[in-house]
């Protein structure tokens, strides 16, 4: 356990050093500001909003921004220390591959967390003292699910990470991860449904990915403007039929688990649970396996 | 292609091995599957009786033919890293560093190291923890006479201790008052081994350099194409 914590705290350490957390912070920062006090603009106003407001406003922001920077941190974490070959001296020093996987996964936890969570309080605080809000809920569900989504990417990046022979590959590799996770899979589903002839599913992803994608956050502050019986008319004819689909990208699940309850997508929570699972210890196992048969 | 074939060689503890042959005969594949970052196609190594273990790792030191560590980090830090990944408190570092000389420049970035000090910290780092054997691949490489004659006066310490050394190396006139044992690898086949003077009354030459070359003439003249020196 302590050989992992240091490699953990090193991970951190040196990603404080370099300055990526701190820029990442005030990146983060400055995006939940800027989105915060111009979100209303769609509907002509500026100004700090309420907590169900930034959240509503927040959550293309971070659907596109975590996993980006989930799986630019995860992607360097093996990569460039087998190139270096500082992964041999600590592998010859006594540390299975095993610790070293834990740690490196630990150590860009924090690294993530840290930044996102100081962005998240931050925020949450000045929009509570600002805007006199008291109903964090789903600012805070905002929040936790965002930090799920980031480590659930960083699991994606280390696994490229061990995956592939170069830093050069393993950052393409990234990138692509995450156009596909980000744009190309409600795409490439809806296409895929449609060959197959299954016009009901067809019509329930359509509805959900609609009521996830950018121009529907408009709908959404409309909706709230008009109070919540006129949103739930609104997209009333919205399925209430439980996207499972969305179960399989990490991106449609932070999207439901964060749609007002007028959008009326929802995954039920052991899907939920199931699937945040099964993509971390998936991406960890295999990352685990693919380490294991690597010559360092 | 085959790295290493069939080959069987026995070191007792308290020796020191000197691990001889040409560029590519197999001597860091050797190290790489003793120390676990190479898996062999068949075969085994085992440490007293017993398959290597991780926690076996612990007891060993290790120093790279071309170390490479964190550059922006100091010396002290790079040396605290590894320290603690044994395990070993920081008061056993600060000994290792003296005994290397570069306690006084344990703020300095490792990046702005010279090579020959580079190569000190990384015997430093393999030094941390008293092990009980000591993997150095190439250790002689970039020093200068008087760099040179201190490493050799730090390993018969570690040996006097009752470290077992393990040393690859081309620079025979380093190994040879060192070692107490030889082996000779040429293209991944273990051609010669056993105690130094042995050897040389075996091949009735008077240095390990001669004993060396010889058997590597021998070998060249069975497979010609094959066997480089």
């Amino acid at each position: 356990m302590k050989q992992i914590c240091t490699i953990a705290a090193k991970e951190f350490s040196d990603r404080f050093r370099s300055g990526w957390v701190i820029a990442c912070a005030m990146v983060w920062l400055g995006a939940i500001a800027l989105t915060s006090l111009f979100g209303l603009v769609q509907i002509g106003r500026i100004g700090l909003q309420g907590y169900d407001r930034t959240a509503v406003s927040l959550l293309n922001l971070v659907q596109y921004l975590v996993p980006l920077l989930g799986l630019l941190l995860g992607h360097d974490l093996l990569v460039s220390e087998r190139e270096d070959r500082t992964l041999a001296l600590i592998h010859a020093g006594g540390v299975t591959r095993a610790r070293v996987l834990s740690g490196k996964f630990i150590g860009g936890c924090f690294t993530l967390a840290f930044p996102l969570g100081l962005g998240f309080v931050i925020a949450g605080t000045a929009i509570g003292l600002s805007a006199k809000d008291k109903a964090m809920g789903s600012f805070f569900t905002l929040a936790i699910s965002g930090l799920v989504l980031g480590v659930i990417f960083l699991g994606l990046g280390l696994l490229i990470s061990t995956l592939c022979r170069s830093r050069v590959q393993t950052l393409v590799c990234a990138l692509l991860a995450w156009c596909i996770a980000v744009f190309a899979f409600d795409l490439v589903a809806m296409g895929v449904v449609i060959t197959a002839n299954s016009t009901r599913a067809a019509q329930e992803i359509e509805e959900a990915t609609d009521a996830t994608h950018v121009a529907s956050v408009a709908d959404m502050h409309s909706a709230f403007e008009k109070g919540d019986e006129h949103a739930t008319q609104m997209i009333a004819d919205r399925s209430q039929k439980v996207a499972t689909w969305l179960a399989l990208n990490p991106v449609d699940l932070f999207r439901a688990a964060n749609l007002p309850k007028s959008a009326n997508i929802a995954v039920p929570p052991w899907l939920t649970t199931l699937s945040i699972m099964a993509w971390l210890l998936g991406a960890l196992g295999i990352a685990s396996w693919k380490l294991h048969r690597t010559d360092l | 292609m085959t790295a290493l074939n069939q080959v069987s060689l026995a070191v007792e503890r308290g020796q020191i091995l000197a691990l001889l042959g040409p560029n590519g005969a197999g001597k860091s594949t050797l190290f790489g599957c003793l120390l676990g970052l190479l898996r062999p196609g068949s075969g085994e190594i085992l440490l007293e009786g017993h398959r290597i273990e991780a926690s076996d790792r612990l007891k060993f030191g290790y120093l790279p033919e071309r170390i490479s560590l964190y550059p922006q980090r100091s010396v002290w830090d790079n040396g605290l890293f590894f320290a603690r990944l044994k395990n070993r408190p920081r008061q056993e570092l600060e000994r290792q560093l003296k005994r290397v000389g570069l306690y006084a420049v344990a703020d300095r970035p490792v990046r702005q190291l010279s090579k020959g000090m580079l190569q000190r910290l990384g015997l430093a780092i393999a030094l941390c923890g008293q092990p009980e054997l000591l993997v150095l691949d190439e250790p002689f490489n970039g020093l200068d006479p008087a760099l040179l004659d201190g490493l050799e006066n730090i390993l018969r310490e570690e040996n006097d201790r009752g470290a077992t050394l393990l040393i690859s190396t081309h620079t025979m006139s380093a190994i040879e008052p060192l070692a107490t044992h030889a082996a000779i690898l040429l293209q991944g086949n273990l051609a010669a081994s056993g105690r130094l003077e042995e050897l040389r009354a075996a091949h009735g030459e008077n240095s390990l350099e001669a004993v060396y070359h010889r058997i590597a003439r021998q070998a060249r003249a069975v497979a010609p194409q094959e066997v480089w020196t």
